[in-house]
């Protein structure tokens, strides 16, 4: 249903300063072709009968029809945006979801947040099925080359996996293994199976973490028995979320130490 | 008897339209041997047990016992006489009198009357607590507004990458402050508002402030009251960093023990006298400085007497501030 320009957008805030940084983000982030902007509701409900639109960054508290209602009024179209609710307070959470908004941004936006909105619009946007997803299960172990002779490292003993170029470490409690493969590939192949990315270099195995410590110079660490992973700050706000799940799952009770 | 009583009283803690009160007074009613018993409060909330009766006839007795402050005879042995709390009419209590004679009926009325005040203080008290959970939640102090925002200030033209990120974590700082959604959050979003504050105090301290969090992932769901860590972690800085021209360490812990999460945040600044401490968090400290005492005193509303803070120092040796919180406590929730 997009456009092959990408998705046509439109951010819709009364506060001009608030629509401008959104359109600011907006306009570097690569699946967007177009952004629109409106500071109320009425010219913004013009815009969205005019041409087709994709998505609608709308900000709850607006003078006049506020974004709660703009957003019930789109909802009856034949074919709605996507609608994403940007506002300063968190009490509307419960109701933006009712309506069936795909995302609720707190004001102001952290470009990460933002990141993770536009995902989950994707997924609520028609797109044609991307390239075969790799196999659930796929490289459970892998081969490498130990003194002239083949052998498997378990995923599951993999703690973390740094990049050398086209290389990666596998670091385990048995060592540190290269394997040829660029660490994006390993991403997509074991995202399933807990690891995430926490830095340019590193992969992290989510219940291989002991502590997220930090250095004196604010960086954070994820400490693991074989050693620390650096965190860069654009992944540490996700990584906490990530163990916060896992944690209230109970993936770190029962580890011992 | 003393036992249907107190029953009676246990049912009428929500006053007469809460949920009990049908039960009670068709224990009351048992208990006085009568036909029909009904209560009646000022808002117009009733409970009735037994025969119907005329409802106009009962308003007009309910009136004018409120009017009157005394009692009022109806048709049929009908008598509705006032119910006291506090020495004022709270409401009326109506029976089919059937014979009971009158210091009978004023010993039940007493008796209800009481009950209902009681109930009514142990609701304020309630209330009370409450408010004072949250007329306790720190607060956001000026001293670091102003320097953060002359911090972000100073970077908007030299790093303004840095600045916008300053500013966010600004955001994050108050919003956390400011949060009016429940009473608790995690220990994962506590940390959350305490990095964002490290962030700002960072930038206003420079090198002079060091930092080190070490945190168990295994505590970062436990629930506990908003700002229990972020003000420990803002007083360790204050006193154990601002204070000294050197600057200084904060060191932040969080481990799980058991059925516990224990929290320490300590500073290697000056210290200070133990019995100064045992003051501070015995009210008897500095008023312009009661962010110790506040999270103390909201740590051991919620989690009780045995989960105030512990402090350890002495001159010259920093501070080590313990919070111990329970890994799972019945409603407490974030």
């Amino acid at each position: 249903m997009t456009s092959s320009g990408g998705w046509r957008v439109l951010a819709v805030d009364d506060v001009e300063p608030a629509v401008g940084e959104l359109r600011r983000m907006l306009d570097a982030a690569p699946e967007i072709g177009s952004v629109r902007t409106a500071t109320d509701a009425v010219t913004a409900l013009k815009l969205i009968q005019a041409e087709p639109l994709d998505v609608v960054f709308l900000d709850i508290s607006m003078p006049g029809m506020d974004g709660m209602e703009l957003a019930s009024l789109l909802s009856r179209m034949q074919d709605p945006p996507v609608v994403v609710f940007v506002t300063a307070y968190e009490e509307h959470a419960a109701d933006a979801f009712g309506i069936g908004a795909a995302d609720y941004l707190l004001k102001p936006v952290r470009p990460e947040r933002l990141r993770a909105a536009l995902e989950r619009v994707r997924r609520f946007i028609d797109t044609p099925a991307p390239p075969a997803k790799p196999a659930v299960d796929s490289l459970a172990a892998v081969p490498v080359e130990l003194a002239g002779r083949t052998r498997f490292i378990r995923r599951d003993d993999v703690r973390y996996v740094e990049a050398q170029g086209d290389y990666v470490r596998l670091h385990t409690p048995s060592g540190a293994h290269l394997v040829r493969i660029p660490i994006s590939r390993l991403e997509e192949l074991w995202a399933s199976a807990s690891f995430v990315r926490v830095h340019r270099s590193y992969l992290l195995a989510v219940p291989a973490v002991r502590e997220l410590r930090s250095d004196l110079s604010g960086g954070l660490l994820a400490h693991t028995d074989v050693g620390d992973v650096p965190v860069s700050r654009r992944h540490a706000r996700e990584l906490r979320e990530v163990l916060l799940d896992a944690a209230t799952r109970g993936v770190f009770d029962g580890g011992g130490s | 008897m003393l036992g249907v009583g107190r029953r009676i009283a246990d049912e009428l803690r929500a006053g007469i339209g809460g949920p009990g009160a049908p039960s009670a007074v068709r224990r009351l009613r048992r208990l006085l041997g009568v036909r029909t018993v009904g209560l009646v409060g000022l808002g117009g909330e009733e409970v009735w047990s037994g025969n119907g009766l005329d409802p106009r006839v009962v308003q007009e007795m309910v009136a004018t016992v409120l009017r009157t402050d005394n009692r009022a005879k109806g048709p049929d042995g009908l008598v509705a006489l006032p119910l006291h709390t506090r020495d004022e009419v709270a409401g009326a209590l109506v029976v089919t009198a059937d014979g009971l004679d009158r210091a009978a009926l004023d010993e039940a009325a007493a008796w209800v009357g009481e009950a209902l005040e009681r109930a009514r203080l142990e609701r304020s008290a309630e209330i009370a607590e409450r408010a004072e959970l949250r007329a306790l939640r720190a607060e956001i102090s000026p001293h670091f507004v102003y320097n953060s925002l002359t911090a972000i200030a100073s970077f908007v033209e030299s790093d303004p990458e840095r600045a916008r990120e300053l500013m966010l974590d600004f955001a994050e700082y108050t919003r956390h402050s400011l949060a009016r959604g429940g009473d608790y959050t995690t220990v994962a979003g506590e940390f959350a508002a305490i990095e964002a504050y490290l962030a700002l105090a960072r930038a206003v301290l420079g090198d002079r402030l060091k930092v080190q969090l070490r945190i168990a992932p295994e505590i970062l769901p436990v629930a506990l009251p908003y700002l229990a860590l972020q003000p420990l972690v803002e007083n360790a800085v204050k006193h154990g960093v601002e204070a000294t021209p050197e600057g200084g360490l904060v060191q932040v812990n969080g481990v799980a023990e058991g059925n516990e999460a224990i929290l320490t945040v300590e500073d290697d600044g000056p210290g200070m006298d133990p019995q100064h401490a045992a003051d501070v968090l015995a009210g008897r400290g500095d008023p312009n400085s009661v962010g110790l005492l506040n999270v103390d005193r909201r740590l051991r509303t919620v989690f009780g007497p045995g989960y105030g803070l512990v402090i350890e120092t002495a001159e010259g040796a920093g501070t080590k501030v313990l919070v111990r919180v329970p890994r799972f406590q019945p409603g407490v929730v974030a």
